[in-house]
């Protein structure tokens, strides 16, 4: 039997046999294709681990109950109009100053209406949609008020929890806040309240290393990239200069993609480099180089589409939180 | 060129192992259980407040015994359930880990309208304390739990979806997670009223 098939193997032509490995090799290209961009479709739902929308994000879980949380203007968004302007001014100042020195974010939110919902379940929807506080260090607080249903809450990030505790801050709530509003004193309670927070929250951070962690952290992965891939573009380059340069033009921007979550642009330069560097570093490093090169690609124009960050370029100068996390700290009362 | 072919299609493949989802779903199973954590956590801080609540409560209303040995059954009915990282992964242990805690809200309701009959342990300023501190915990409750129905959701459309399908009967067989379901009484938080 064995040596029947050997035999019959030998009789088919070489040709023949390459025509049906080369058949195999686009096959598996095409399926590879086409398993990108079937998964491209749900690009932005995996890969996008910060949704810049949380009331999209919203849709699928709180349907029920997603509010149009309101945009967030500064430090002070008086959408209940409580307070004199005066007072607006001094508690922006205020607050903007604290911000200043110990780089806790503490905004104000009053509102006419709850429409409908707790004010529990209303503050967490701003806290996730406006992200007050640092990121890592999450340092927001939310003093909000409902007007209509007469409720306070003071909804606390998770860094913050340990000094303002729930009871901090429903003491802060029950004696600071509440008596002032209930004489019809909005602009003292504020004060007030905001006064009460300050303290509270006092030293618990420094401004002095605030933005470190964010340079540190996007530096080390670009470079280890460009080490290895600098070295599987010198391996791959000297088997054949035209596949260096196409793999490099191709999985740089894939590789910058993936660790880095580079914008367009850097992606494109990414290409670039990588289709230099495939070609060049083994001509720098062997001095081989036998004249091939004929095959071309575009470097990175392909999967630069696939995902281009463009909120990197919308960095308007206005007022935002810093990606600050809330787990539902704080506390409520009424008034 | 034959070389050229194969190393280009060996690339693609590669390059295709990450676009048909197995990291995605990795990454998707990791959130679900980071975000079970939290779940955990913000029911350990209530069982943590039950025993303070239940010697305040006790100084003042002598009479409630039974409200009072309801929400301690409770208790130790929550402690004796193993818990852990292992519980989102089974929908027994899920389920069992799911009424012990609702059982545990119901008691603890029950109990908190006892207490309206008690003017002066209303006033007490320990039990306010502790009011405030329930109220802020139900409510994180409430924050991990629906944090942690989004994570699942995710990650079960994430497994279910096409390319992702494959991969995942191929390579990881991950099987689908539980959510918490609403029930009536555990749903919405108790009450604490001033």
């Amino acid at each position: 039997m064995s040596s029947e098939f050997g035999v019959r193997r030998k009789e088919r032509t070489p040709a023949k046999k390459r025509e049906r490995i080369r058949r195999g090799i686009v096959l598996s290209v095409l399926f590879s294709i086409f398993l990108l961009t079937a998964q491209s479709f749900h690009w932005n739902l995996f890969f996008d681990s910060e949704p810049r929308t949380p009331n999209s994000e919203l849709v699928f879980f709180t349907m029920a109950y997603a509010v149009e949380v309101p945009p967030l203007k500064g430090y002070v968004n008086d959408y209940a109009n409580l307070m004199s302007p005066a007072i607006r001014t001094k508690l922006t100042h205020e607050l903007k100053e604290f911000e200043r020195t110990d780089s806790t974010q503490i905004v104000i939110l009053t509102i006419p209406s709850l429409e409908g919902l707790t004010i529990e379940d209303y503050s967490i929807q701003v806290a996730e949609a406006w992200k007050i506080g640092q990121k890592g260090r999450d340092n927001g607080i939310i003093f909000m008020v409902a007007n209509q249903e007469r409720k306070i809450r003071i909804e606390v990030g998770r860094g913050l929890e340990g000094r303002l505790t729930d009871l901090t801050a429903g003491r802060i709530i029950d004696l600071v806040v509440k008596p002032r509003f209930k004489r019809g004193d909005f602009n003292g309670g504020f004060v007030a309240g905001v006064a009460a927070l300050i303290d509270a929250t006092k030293g618990e951070f420094k401004t002095d290393d605030a933005n470190q962690p964010k340079t540190k952290k996007s530096f080390p992965p670009f470079f280890t990239i460009l080490l290895f891939g600098g070295i599987g573009l010198l391996i791959l380059g000297s088997i054949s200069r035209a596949l260096g340069g196409v793999v490099g033009g191709i999985g740089f921007p894939v590789a910058g993609y993936f660790a880095l979550g580079a914008s367009m642009l850097t992606l494109i330069l990414l290409g670039i480099l990588g289709l230099l560097m495939g070609i060049f570093l083994p001509i720098l490093f062997s001095g081989i180089g036998y004249g091939r090169g004929g095959i071309f690609s575009p470097g990175g124009g392909y999967f630069g589409s696939g995902g281009g960050d463009s909120s990197d370029f919308d960095s308007g100068g206005g007022f935002d939180g810093g990606g600050g996390d809330f787990g539902g700290g704080g506390a409520s009362g009424d008034w | 060129m034959k070389k050229l072919l194969i190393c280009i299609a060996g690339i693609f493949v590669i390059i295709s192992l990450s676009g048909c989802g197995y990291n995605t779903m990795q990454m998707n199973e990791e959130a679900v259980k980071a975000a079970w954590g939290d779940v955990e956590a913000a029911y350990q801080r209530r069982n943590d407040l039950i025993p303070n609540l239940v010697e305040v409560v006790k100084a003042y209303a002598k009479h409630e015994k039974e409200t009072l040995q309801a929400v301690t059954e409770a208790r130790g009915k929550v402690g004796s359930i193993q818990a852990g990282a292992n519980v989102v992964n089974d929908p027994k242990a899920f389920s069992q880990f799911q009424d012990a805690q609702a059982s545990m809200s119901s008691a603890l309701s029950r109990l908190l309208v006892v207490v309206e009959r008690y003017p002066d342990l209303k006033a007490n300023q320990n039990f306010r304390d502790l009011q405030v501190q329930l109220e802020g915990t139900e409510n994180r409750i409430n924050v991990a739990r629906t944090r942690y129905n989004k994570a699942v959701q995710e990650f079960n459309t994430s497994i279910r979806i096409f390319p992702n399908s494959i991969t995942n009967s191929l390579l990881l067989h991950l099987k689908p997670k539980e959510a918490f379901k609403a029930e009536a009484g555990a749903e919405k938080a108790p009450q604490v009223k001033f």
